[in-house]
């Protein structure tokens, strides 16, 4: 997921933050912890609690600036955290740390995103990382959603991460369009509207055929979304591996007989491609805009697309780039059951300078209580999933959103969820399946394919699978 | 007597010249050899990350030995469609963004040259300004202008009655696209250059062609072109170099490292990086590399050809 860090200027509640209790400093030793991270799993506004923020100019100022009006006292005075990589894409945030792993500049707190666990995971590379539970991840194990903090979990039985937020999923959608396009739009009304992702497409082609909006900003996020409600993905849960053999010119494997697969391609392309002329695709219930940048903001201010397929995160996002649009949101559960996009984990890579340091901070970090202080500044969902029955998530709401119940709906989704295994080289399938099913809505699938002609589903299937061959699953 | 004394001297001249040249072959050594010839070695691996960090633990050579697979990467990349894709895509947009860059820097040039330019520092400076502006701000700034939906390009077309060009979606637009932000970045660089050259042509030859009543165009093509050849043949070097390894430009432009969903301007080096790091695969990452290196090889042969026979024509 890019999750790309919005830069919020901290106009910090007094309130929130006056209430704060230091911990009784004694000389406690200084440390220094290097924490690489990327897009926004570190938010300013509670790390610079923790610790003296180093190296990053903007944060640095604005907590010397809470301090000196005494509105923040830091927690651990002789921490000093250097946090590097915010606003990065999650590849390159991998692949960075991955080359530093073995050496000796490898950070002291590392976030790995989702979908490259799979490869953490596997047997040297996971040696790479502490095993938390050495630490003590025994004791808080019990605080996170199962599935979240079983992605954590390496195939040599180690804990090697702990989950940051999880992104949970529902429809965010525009009351007004849905109003002017004759449709009911209060979000018990909507949400029966799509049970199913079958219904979900059929809504969407109504839709517009009433309105000049389109239904959906982005089609092809409902590939992830709808495999993310499954029990299984690439890699087969009782052999824990893609199965890949050759046979003849082709080959088989998990990753591409699995029916959820399969099924999710086809709503995915189906949703992408809702018409087409002389053979090309031309009609689509999504537009073709790239989510989450300038030009995303600029479609919703101009009524470009009436839903998005939001995990909690991507509402800051609308918030972010959209402000005028406040008020004309509401929010209802998504198609399928439960639903998850992005999240990542903390990690301390084994040849940290300060692992004990690390452990702590990530521990303080990923506490219910940060969890909750992060939902509320900046709408990441918590994975401390107690913390669904308390007041302050079940009775949130957010008046942007039209006072939907937020803290609800992301809670049902979130805990429905069952966990997924993943495979090494998910990440890079994830991409092969995604290029496909944008071949066949941007009408661009030149190459005919298993007797199919060019431009077709079947043919982006095809061409998906050959280029899935290449990616070397055997053994894998 | 004298002679041997003379000859020591050279010698001694040429040690301390050893010397002054010594950290660049230190450089190179480290950060140039040494990972070619590793690149080479690992290429005959089906080596992932998960057996590096192995090897490196253990420091077993059992764990290189179960690797080893000789040249099958070799092989598959010779039948790798995407691989020569890639080569096709990197030679288009070299070629669309060299050409029309050197045409109109040599224009540019020839404005800056006029003596009769006011504020010429001024404008020499400014051109200047695009090359020092970092790769990632402009690819973000030509990733909007060419945005399909609400792009300054497309908004144009549109007054002007046309509809919407696919600038990522579609081969050629994308590579036009992407060699606009290569000649965005180099065009003042290079029109410095072509500047440079032009001023340093001896006035004589100009005055001996207008004695000869040269027209303006004439002067152009048969005194300042053919005194250009040296820098021509400089820029096109260089610029080959940059075009071979063209990366950023369309990581940033499309977002991935894919170079589209279409692969429509995936580029050598991004096929690499994709294999290496986001597939995994080091091994055919390197004999990726390897590759290119071949191919770099070649079009050098292929410079240094036309190099000799352009000098050979100066010396007639």
């Amino acid at each position: 997921m890019a999750r790309r860090h919005i830069v919020a200027t901290v106009v910090g509640s007094a309130l929130a933050l006056g209430a704060l209790v230091a911990a009784p400093t004694q000389a406690a030793p200084k440390v220094t912890l290097q924490v690489w991270g990327f897009g926004n799993v570190f938010e300013p506004k509670i790390v610079m609690k923790y610790g003296m923020i180093k190296g990053n100019k903007s944060w640095e100022t604005q907590q010397q600036a809470l301090i000196k009006k005494k509105q923040l006292k830091v927690l651990n005075p002789n921490v000093t955290l250097v946090i590097s990589g915010g606003g990065s894409q999650p590849d390159a945030a991998y692949f960075k740390l991955s080359a530093a792993l073995p050496g000796n500049a490898a950070p002291d707190v590392a976030a790995v995103e989702m979908a490259y666990m799979g490869q953490t995971r596997v047997k040297s590379t996971a040696n790479q990382f502490i095993d938390l539970n050495t630490k003590g991840a025994n004791t808080i194990k019990g605080e996170y959603l199962p599935f979240r903090y079983q992605q954590g979990l390496s195939a040599n039985g180690k804990q090697i991460g702990i989950p940051t937020d999880v992104g949970g999923l529902a429809v965010a959608y525009r009351t007004d369009l849905f109003k002017k396009a004759g449709f009911k739009s209060d979000r018990a009304s909507v949400a029966k509207l799509w049970p199913t992702w079958e219904k979900f497409i059929a809504t969407g082609k109504k839709f517009q055929a009433k309105s000049s909006a389109a239904f959906i900003d982005s089609s092809g996020n409902m590939f992830q979304a709808i495999l993310n409600q499954g029990t299984s993905k690439y890699s087969n849960p009782k052999t824990k591996k893609y199965d890949y053999v050759r046979a003849g010119s082709g080959f088989k494997s998990f990753a591409i007989s699995n029916p959820a697969v399969k099924r999710a391609f086809k709503l995915t392309a189906d949703a992408g491609c809702t018409s087409r002329k002389n053979g090309k695709c031309s009609g689509s219930i999504g537009t073709k805009i790239p989510q989450y940048n300038t030009g995303w903001g600029a479609a919703i201010e101009k009524n470009a697309f009436a839903t998005v397929l939001a995990p909690a995160w991507a509402l800051d996002y609308i918030t972010q780039f959209a402000p005028k649009t406040r008020g004309k949101w509401d929010v209802a559960a998504a198609p399928g059951v439960g639903g998850n996009l992005g999240g990542s984990m903390l990690t301390i890579p084994k040849k940290a300078d300060n692992i004990d340091a690390a452990w702590k901070f990530i521990k303080w970090y990923l506490a219910p209580a940060q969890q909750l202080d992060t939902f509320k500044q900046y709408k990441l969902f918590p994975t401390t999933y107690k913390l669904y029955k308390q007041p302050a998530i079940k009775n949130y709401k957010d008046r942007f959103f039209n006072n939907a119940p937020l803290g609800v709906i992301y809670a049902n989704s979130a805990i429905k969820l069952k966990p997924i295994l993943a495979g090494p080289l998910d990440r890079a399938i994830d991409n092969q399946y995604g290029a496909a099913l944008s071949r066949v809505s941007f009408g661009n699938q030149t190459k005919a394919g298993c007797g199919a002609k060019a431009q077709t589903t079947e043919a982006a299937w095809c061409q998906a699978i050959s280029d899935i061959g290449r990616l070397g699953l055997s053994g894998k | 007597m004298g002679r041997t004394k003379q000859v020591s001297a050279i010698a001694r001249q040429d040690r301390i010249g050893l010397l002054y040249v010594a950290p660049f072959f230190v450089h190179f050594l480290l950060f140039g050899a040494i990972p070619i010839v590793f690149t080479t070695f690992l290429a005959f691996f089906n080596a992932d990350m998960d057996l590096y960090y192995e090897f490196m633990d253990t420091f077993d050579p059992g764990v290189l030995g179960n690797a080893f697979i000789g040249f099958d990467n070799f092989r598959e990349l010779g039948t790798d469609p995407y691989f020569w894709l890639a080569l096709k895509n990197t030679f288009s947009i070299w070629a669309i963004s060299t050409i029309p860059q050197l045409i109109v820097a040599f224009g540019i040039a020839s404005l800056l040259a006029n003596p009769n330019l006011r504020a010429s520092v001024f404008w020499r400076t400014l051109l200047m300004v695009p090359n020092i502006t970092s790769v990632l701000a402009v690819a973000i700034v030509f990733q909007q202008i060419f945005d399909r939906d609400f792009g300054m390009v497309n908004t144009l077309l549109h007054y002007l009655g046309r509809g919407p060009v696919e600038w990522t979606n579609e081969t050629m637009p994308s590579h036009v696209a992407i060699s606009m932000m290569i000649d965005w970045r180099w065009l003042g660089y290079n029109s410095l250059i072509f500047l440079a050259a032009i001023l340093a042509i001896p006035k004589e030859l100009y005055e001996s062609a207008s004695l000869d009543g040269a027209s303006r165009w004439q002067v152009t093509r048969f005194v300042t072109i053919p005194q250009l050849r040296n820098t021509i043949t400089f820029m096109v070097v260089m610029g080959t170099i940059g075009g071979l390894g063209l990366f950023v430009e369309p990581l940033i432009y499309g977002g991935s490292y894919d170079g589209g969903a279409n692969n429509q301007f995936l580029t050598m080096t991004l096929y690499l990086y994709k294999n290496a790091f986001l597939n995994m695969r080091l091994g055919y990452g390197a004999a990726i590399g390897v590759g290119i290196t071949v191919v770099v090889i070649l079009v050098s042969i292929v410079n240094f050809l036309i190099t000799r026979r352009i000098a050979s024509e100066d010396s007639k």
